[in-house]
Parts: structure tokens; sequence; C-alpha cells
């Protein structure tokens, strides 16, 4: 049973790509365009992982995170911060909040997959296929 | 009483002379009108005989109607004659009843002796010499009185003036001494004399006149004593004293010969000047003190009077024209200043005149440079009517300088805060683009690979647009000269902006443009203003999504332009100090405080208002009034 991940981003071709790279890797992908859906799908469905942007309409990333990780139900699902911010003080205040990793805006491929490893502590999909 | 005692006396003797009273005699017809004339005589006013014009006659008449009744009783010799109008004459000179009596006395006793020398006592009519002798003492008697009783009356009459005089001189404001001519001695000082020189008039009479004068002055009154002896006349001046104690004063003297009788005095009248002195002297210092404010200003001052005249300018104007104090001297300041043939528009000095009230305003020179900020300020008098009016002239050239460089600076801060937010809004699309590209470059089949570039360009496009939008901000910005500028582009360009630069998609925007009116201005000092306000009012929103309303109106001479946010709200304590440089309420280095006060700024350059309106949790509203701009102004 493959891992489930889902991507939150309000910005369509992010969320397109990482579809890709993710569906490649052998991951189940699911997408949210802002945190109120996000938040809705996360009550739904068991997730492994979640992506989540920071800046987005309804709902900042923030509060998605505050709210999975007060959530005992979703408390324990890691969390995969993106951000087009590259500010330390962002990045401090995600790990506060229980974010797992870190992404910076824009990021390879590379990025992506290091941080599924440290996230699953697996090498994904390609190179267990 | 006396002197009609005196009189029926006199007549009695007179008329027992001759024996019977009912004869009617010429002689007893004269003592009648003796009488009468007496009689009639008492009823005029005593001041009459103090003259003695009056007196002589009066007497002469008397002793005229006397003796001729005598001679007409034929009881008289001339020897008697003789004695009766040497004492007569005597009486009328003699002012010394004592002495007169004496003499009466010895007269009398003269004749009696001489009379029986003549052995005329033993004559017949020997009773007739007799009475001779007591009469003639009576008439001395009796002339003797009414000259001491005349002269008395006289002399309290005299007394009286005199007193009245006295009272004048020594409670005269001013000190008088009176000097004896030519000997120089203090003849009578008054109490003035003795309460400014601190001596007692005992003291005075005693001392040198010179001795009261300051040392070094001595000089000049001995001068001033001998021109007044020489010329004659009078003579003023100012002379210092010396008091008792050795202390000076100021007095201002006057010295004229006045000549009483036989006797010739110098009279010397000062007042004290040195209260007056005291006074001046104030006046003369503080006339410098406000003569060296006046000129010690470093900005232009100068008064007009309501006709424009230039009345006074202080040494800053002198020499920032380059022109002589007198040349500008009642020149009106329109042509003095500005070579103008009236006055110059919106100047502050006619607003003042017209108004009564202080204005100020800015003018732009046109030839050089310089920006001058002109106040005006006016002096009425106590009927509020305007005098004049006080110009300061202020050279804000360098002031306005360092606010535009504050302005600019603030501007490249905000561009600081905008280029983050801009590489922010890039990194989005570059995102895409780094990631589709990978994608694509593992991807084998065509038409996904077409699907993937496709995806590229768009990102690619979107950087483009927002290059783009920065280019053309950065050239408002930049961009230095007036012109006219229309607000509702501006809104649209600062929204763009702001948006870029702070994401928050859930904000809906309302836009309510109705003025097309223009104003006259920087474009990018205009821009800086909205942009700061819609980025104020997005972080008031602070990304949760709210409402944006961007209104424009045009009012009679204003355009009204409204940045409504329903955000977070300003608290009511710090509502007076938003304008203020460096308030704020964000964390340091977030924001530079600069923000609002920059927008007041330049509102305000552009003789715009802005006024604030906000509710805490319900919202704020900027609502911001420019000028508007028209062909002719």
């Amino acid at each position: 049973m493959s891992r489930k991940i889902l991507i939150v981003d309000d910005e369509e071709v992010i969320r397109k790509f990482l579809k890709i790279h993710l569906t490649k890797l052998g991951y189940e992908v699911q997408e949210a365009a802002d945190g109120e859906q996000a938040i809705e799908q996360l009550g739904k469905d068991d997730f492994d992982l979640l992506i989540c942007d920071v800046l987005m309409p309804k709902k900042d990333g923030w509060q998605v995170i505050r709210e999975v990780k007060s959530n005992p139900k979703t408390k324990d699902i890691p969390v995969i911060l993106l951000t087009a911010k590259n500010e330390d003080s962002d990045m401090f205040k995600g790990y506060d909040l229980g974010v797992n990793y870190y992404m910076t805006k824009p990021f390879t491929k590379a990025q992506l997959i290091y941080g599924l490893k440290l996230m699953f502590g697996e090498t994904p999909g390609e190179i267990r296929a | 009483m006396l002197r009609w005692t005196a009189i029926i006396v006199t007549s009695y003797l007179i008329l027992f002379s001759k024996g019977r009273v009912t004869d009617l005699h010429l002689s007893n017809i004269l003592i009648f009108i003796y009488l009468l004339s007496n009689v009639l005589l008492s009823f005029f006013p005593k001041r009459w005989f103090s003259n003695l014009k009056l007196f002589y006659p009066l007497v002469l008449f008397d002793t005229g109607v006397v003796s001729f009744g005598m001679y007409l009783s034929e009881k008289m010799t001339t020897d008697f004659y003789l004695v009766f109008f040497l004492i007569i004459i005597f009486a009328s000179i003699s002012r010394n009843f004592k002495l007169l009596m004496v003499i009466g006395g010895i007269t009398a006793l003269l004749y009696g002796v001489l009379l029986y020398s003549w052995g005329l006592f033993t004559k017949e009519e020997s009773s007739s010499y007799t009475l001779r002798i007591p009469f003639i003492f009576i008439m001395t008697a009796f002339y003797g009185y009414i000259v001491q009783t005349l002269t008395k009356e006289k002399r309290q009459e005299l007394t009286i003036s005199e007193d009245k005089y006295r009272g004048l001189f020594e409670n005269a404001n001013d000190g008088i001494i009176l000097l004896r001519n030519p000997e120089l001695r203090i003849a009578d000082v008054n109490r003035e004399v003795e309460k400014a020189t601190q001596y007692t008039e005992a003291e005075l009479l005693q001392k040198d006149v010179f001795a009261l004068f300051a040392p070094e002055e001595v000089e000049k009154a001995r001068d001033y004593l001998k021109e007044v002896a020489e010329k004659g006349g009078g003579r003023t001046d100012h002379l210092s004293l010396m008091k008792k104690d050795g202390g000076s004063l100021e007095v201002d003297f006057s010295i004229k010969r006045i000549d009483l009788g036989d006797e010739s005095f110098y009279q010397l009248i000062f007042r004290d000047l040195t209260e007056q002195r005291k006074l001046e002297k104030k006046i003369r210092e503080s006339k410098r003190n406000l003569e060296a404010i006046f000129d010690g200003i470093r900005d232009q001052v100068s008064i007009q009077a309501p006709d424009y005249r230039i009345l006074r300018v202080n040494r800053a104007v002198v020499e920032n024209y380059q022109i002589t104090f007198e040349k500008l001297i009642n020149r009106k300041c329109y042509e003095a200043y500005f070579r103008r043939s009236e006055p110059c528009e919106r100047c502050p000095v006619s607003v003042c005149i017209e108004t009564k009230q202080p204005a100020s305003s800015i003018m732009k020179l046109s030839g050089d440079h310089t920006t001058l900020q002109i106040f005006s300020y006016p002096i009425v008098d106590e009927k509020g009517k305007l005098l004049s009016v006080i110009e300061y002239v202020k050279d804000v050239t360098q002031e306005q300088r360092l606010q535009e460089q504050l302005i600019q600076s603030e501007k490249l801060a905000g561009i600081g805060v905008l280029a983050s937010g801009v590489a922010h809004e890039i990194n989005n699309p570059l995102s895409g683009i780094i990631g589709m590209a990978e994608i694509a470059l593992e991807e084998e089949d065509p038409s996904k690979k077409k699907s993937y570039l496709t995806d590229i360009l768009e990102c690619g496009q979107r950087i483009n647009e927002i290059v783009k939008g920065l280019r053309s901000y950065s050239r408002a910005a930049k961009k230095e000269e007036f012109g006219q500028v229309d607000l509702n582009g501006v809104l649209e360009e600062s929204l763009k902006m702001v948006q870029l630069a702070i994401k928050a998609r859930s904000v809906e925007v309302i836009k309510e443009f109705q003025a097309s009116e223009r104003i006259q201005a920087n474009l990018g000092e205009i821009q800086q203003v909205f942009t700061n306000l819609i980025t104020n009012a997005f972080q008031a929103m602070d990304g949760k999504g709210g409402k944006l309303v961007l209104s424009t109106r045009a009012l009679e001479d204003f355009v009204e332009v409204k940045v409504s946010d329903n955000g977070m709200g300003i608290p009511q304590k710090y509502l007076n100090q938003i304008f203020d440089a460096f308030f704020t309420t964000k964390n340091p280095g977030e924001g530079t405080g600069l923000g609002l006060n920059i927008v007041y700024r330049i509102v305000n350059k552009y003789q715009g208002t802005i006024d604030v309106d906000s509710k805490e949790r319900m919202g704020t509203t900027f609502t911001i009034k420019f000028p508007i701009w028209r062909a002719e102004t």
C-alpha cells in the first residue's frame, strides 16, 4: 500500500509538477488549493505526509499546521513546509509549530527526494522500484 | 473806630476855638464836608487806600479842608502852619509810629516854649494859643495812626501774597535756588532742593553753589552763569548735581536772571531727571535688544505698511539683496523684492492685510531653485486697526531638499519591501519553471512534453508581467518633474504593486472611481502615498481576507480619495501619533515608522489634507484631498 500525500498550494503549476514527481515516485497524491480545502480533505482521509505552502488565501499555511497539530487524529502526520520566503524567522516559526522539513521555492526534484527520505526514512519510489 | 474818634475830636477842637456850633459860618460847612467825605470814604474798600496815589491826595485834601477851616476861624498864625505841615509830611514818609509820636511830643513842647518865649500866653487870647499845643500832638497822632494803619493793611496783604508765592515756591516739583547777584550766595532754596541734594536748607544757605555740582560740571555751570550774566536771558541744559552722599543726580537745568526791586538774583531751576533717565535708558536698552534680535534673525524679516510699503528690514534682507537699507525703505515690497508691479499671487502679506490674521505660504522662485516659506503676522493697534505686517521669509530650499531626500529614502525602503514581496511573487512561477523543466526533461511523450513546456512558458510570462509592473513603478518613482496626475491610474498601479508584494488574494477590492479630474504633482510621490496606504490596508487585514475600497470623487476644488479597509483598525490612543515620524507599532525591522509620515508630508506639499477615521476591529478609512489642477492656475 503506497503512502498518501496531501499537497496544499494555491499555485496550480506547483501542485501539478509536485504531483507528477510524487506519482512517479510511487506515492498516492491528493491536492488542495487553499487552507480550507486542506482541512476538509484531512478530515475525510488519512495521510502519511502533508506538503503545505505558507501564503495562501482563506487559511494560510500556519493556520493549517496549527489545526493539524492540535487535532489528535492528524497530529502525527509529518509536514513539509513550502515557502517562497527565504527567511530564518519563518523557518523557526515553522519548526516551533511542529513542521518537520522546510523547503524554499524554487526547489529541485533532488531537494524534494531528500525531504521525502528524511520524512519516511527510506529512499522514495524510483530507487525502491 | 479810633479813626472816627480822632476825626470827631479834631472837629470839636476846631469848633471849640470858634465858640458857637450853630453859626452858619463857612468853616462849619467845611467841617461838615470833611466829616461827610470821611463817612463816605469809610464805605470804599480798604485796598483802595493801599494805593499811595490815592492816599496822598486824600491826606492833602483832608489837611487842606481842615487848614482852610482854621484859617477862616482866624485862629492860626504862620508858624503854626509850618509846624503842622512838617508833621503831616513827616507822618506820611515815616512808618514808625512811636518815633512819630516822640517827634510830635517834642514839637508840641518846643512850640509851647516858643509861644511862652514870645509871651503869647499872657495875652488875652492865650487860651486859643494854649490849645494849639495838644492840637499839634493830637494831629501827629492822628496822621501817624492813619499812615500806620494803612501800612499795616498793606503789609498784611503783602504777607498773604508772599505766603501764596512761598507756598508755590516751596511746593514746586522742581528745585529752585535763588542766588544773590553778583556775590553768588545762595539766598533761598525750596524743599525740592533739600530733597534732591539731601542737604538741609540751613546747610545750603551756607554752601557755595558750585559745590552742589558734580566736580566735572562745575566749570560748565560757571560758564552758564557767566553767559547769563553777560548776555541776559535764560539758559537750559542737562547737568549733573552731586548729592550729599556723593551720588550724582541728573537734572535738567535752567538759569535766569531776575531783578526784584534793587536786588538782582539768579534763579536756578532744576528738575530731577534720574527716574526719567532710568526710563529712557530702559527704553533705549529694550530698543537696542529688539533691534539686535531683529537683526540677529538670520531669516529675512521685514515690516510692511498695509499699502505694502517697506517700513523696516533686518540685516538679513539687506545682505540677501545686497542693497542699502535706504533703497528698500518706503518701496513696495513686491517691487523691491520681486520686481513686480503688483502684489505676488498667494502672498501671505496680502492675506494678512485682508484678514488681519497670520498667514503663510511656500513660494518657489522661478529663477534660482530657491524655495521660500513666507509667514506674515499682523501688528494691530488697540482698536484693532492694522498698523503693519511682519513678513518673515525663510529660505527652506535646504529643508525642502532634505525632505525630498527623506521621501526618496523612504521610497527606497519601500522598494526594498516591495522587492522582497516581488521576489516572493517571482519565486512561485520560478518554482513552476524549474519543476516543470525537470519533468519535461525526463518525459519521452512529446505531447506531454509539449504541455509541460506550455506551463513553463506561462510561468515565464507571469514573471515578465511582474518585472514589467516593477519597472513602470520604479520609473514613476524616479520621475522628478511635476505633471498632471490621474489619481485613478495611480490607484490602479499602486494596488497592483502592493498585491505583488503582499499575497492576500482573499481580499476583495472594490474600486469606485468617479473623479476624472487631475492634480498637479509629482507622479512618483503620489504613487508613494497610495502604495503606502494600500500596503497598510492590506497589512491591517493581515491576510485574513477582507474588503478594500478605493474610491475617488470630485468636490468643488478638490479630488477626494478614500482608502478604506475593514481590518484591525487603529487603537484610539495611537490616532494622533500615526503621522509622526518613526512612530510604529510594528516590530523593529518590520517598519520604518516613516510610511504615514511621508504620506503626510507629500499630501501637505501639494496643499492637500489627510484625515483618518478608524475603529478598532472595524477598519480604517484614510481620506485624502488634493486641489484639482485647472488649466488656468
